[in-house]
């Protein structure tokens, strides 16, 4: 019976989270712009993530391209197909993995300190704080990150697919051989405007996905040190989860 | 501002934190809560601020149920400074974000009434003492010229000669500025120079009210073994 019980207890916590996490995105959209829009706050926290976020988005496109070009070379080889592999590492980077690896290394960067931020000024009672001082908590910590993040995606995936492209690149021609003209005459003829554009539409999603969950997870955090840990790996668990299923239908989308 | 509090109930899942509180906090007098560790006080002067909802009673402000809470300030216990923000910004925290900048000698201002050093200025909550932090945002409660203030042990963790600096500013505070004064506190001496009543809280309800000044002489038993210091549970 006990057992039953517990399992009754999880799944209402569950359908009362997805419920309350709804109502959270409702709120957002509601205090978008008002009723104080603190402009000054959105640019930094964008320049903020913008800036401490280059470093990993380098080596996340640098690494991605170099090793798809040595893994389809494998491939391509045995059926002799290796001029394909520019198409091949142009592709998949801006279609899926540009895309995808950036927004799993964003919400494990970005989403993680999110989440630990506002769970800590939750826990320290600085949200409370911000009520007694006037200051909508959507306005002043909500709508700066949930906007940053959604915009700082797309241009991270179009570092990651040029990065990419460059690292295929090196490895292509220094160590597999290729001619250089040709690997990028390829590779730009090769790709399609549309794909390019699938991969944006795709980052501004993953964007806002990681933004609202780490900021969903902050501010419903438990009390105390435990609360904080358990928001930040909510926060990374639940935006990766959602950003690969929601994938898969995006995908499906431009299929 | 006057408020009163009737029969007020407040739990947290299966915790009955407030059982059945009655008060009422008189305009421009400084009324003093007191209680063990644990009892609530924290809870109720939120409850009061509306920073938690409550399960039964009533709430009026000045005879309405329905209050600006602009109105209020409010220290907390643990300080609440915003760690990302220097101390100037913290204290002028809504001036700051709405791009003002002529806030400085304002802060400065309240930075002497509180005692703290102009030094410490430019530098972050990380980087000051726990009661430097209770002084800043004591600081911070004031900058807004509060109708009513609420202060969460003010002078716990500070030393003798800056807790009787921070129980005179309450008092110059509440003559001159005229402001309503809502103190918890474990300082049975400070309740005394600063408070015009006193609420004792005990297992959820009031157990014993009446004049700061006569504290001393009060009858009853919980709350005389609470000054004295002995354990009345028994
Ligand atoms: N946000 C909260 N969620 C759940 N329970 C809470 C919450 N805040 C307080 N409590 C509970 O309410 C009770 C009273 O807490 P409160 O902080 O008001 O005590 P206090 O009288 O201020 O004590 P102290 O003198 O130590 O500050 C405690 O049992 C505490 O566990
Ligand atoms: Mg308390």
């Amino acid at each position: 019976m006990k057992f039953i019980e517990n399992i009754g207890k999880a799944l209402t916590s569950i359908f009362s989270n997805i419920g309350k996490f709804i109502l959270f995105i409702l709120f957002f959209f509601k205090y978008l712009f008002g009723p104080k829009f603190y402009f000054k706050n959105n640019i930094r926290y964008f320049l903020n993530v913008f800036v401490s976020s280059i470093p990993i988005i380098a080596l996340t496109g640098i690494f991605s391209g170099m090793v798809l070009a040595l893994q389809s070379y494998t491939g391509f080889s045995r059926f002799s197909a290796e001029s394909a592999i520019p198409n091949v590492v142009v592709l998949t980077l801006t279609r899926e993995l540009g895309p995808v690896l950036t927004g799993l290394m964003i919400s494990a960067r970005v989403g993680s300190s999110i989440a630990a931020e506002i769970a800590t000024m939750r826990v320290t009672e600085q949200i409370d704080a911000l009520k007694t001082l006037n200051t909508n908590y959507y306005n002043y910590l909500v709508t700066p990150r949930v906007l940053s993040l959604t915009l700082a995606l797309p241009i991270f995936v179009t570092l990651v697919d040029f990065i990419g492209v460059m690292g295929g690149y090196i490895v292509s021609v220094h160590r597999l051989g290729f001619n250089d003209n040709l690997y990028l005459l390829n590779t730009i003829d090769f790709l399609k405007i549309g794909d390019y554009l699938s991969g944006i539409f795709k980052a501004f999603v993953f964007g806002f996905i990681i933004s609202i969950v780490s900021c969903y997870c902050g501010l419903f955090s438990d009390k105390g040190a435990f609360g904080v840990g358990s928001a930040t790996t909510n926060a990374v668990v639940i935006s990766s989860i959602l950003i690969l299923s929601s994938n898969y239908f995006l995908t499906e989308l431009f299929f | 501002m006057k408020i009163e509090i009737k029969n007020l109930k407040k739990r947290f899942n299966d915790n009955f934190v407030l059982k059945d509180i009655s008060l009422t906090i008189e305009k421009n007098k400084s009324t003093i809560i007191l209680g063990q560790s644990g009892c609530g006080k924290s809870v109720l002067i939120k409850t009061i601020y509306q920073l938690f909802s409550f399960d039964d009673g009533l709430i009026f402000y000045d005879g309405k149920a329905k209050v600006d809470i602009d109105k209020f300030s409010m220290l907390f216990q643990y300080g609440a400074l915003f760690d990302s923000l220097k101390i100037s910004e913290n204290i002028a925290f809504t001036d700051f974000i709405n791009n003002k900048t002529n806030f400085n000698k304002k802060v400065i201002s309240l930075m002497n009434d509180v005692g703290l050093d102009k030094s410490i200025f430019n530098k972050y909550p990380s980087e000051i003492s726990g009661g430097m932090k209770k002084r800043v945002a004591f600081a911070r409660a004031l900058y807004k010229n509060p109708k009513v203030i609420f202060l969460d042990e003010p002078t716990t963790g500070l030393d003798p000669i800056n807790s009787d600096k921070i129980n005179e500013l309450i008092l110059k505070v509440i003559t001159k500025r005229k402001i309503t004064a809502v103190t918890i506190t474990h300082d049975i001496k400070s309740a005394i120079k600063t408070g015009d009543h006193y609420y004792f809280i005990d297992k959820g309800i009031i157990q014993d009210k009446g004049d700061c000044k006569k504290i001393l002489k009060t009858k009853n038993k919980a709350f005389k073994s609470f000054i004295s210091g002995a354990d009345f549970k028994q």
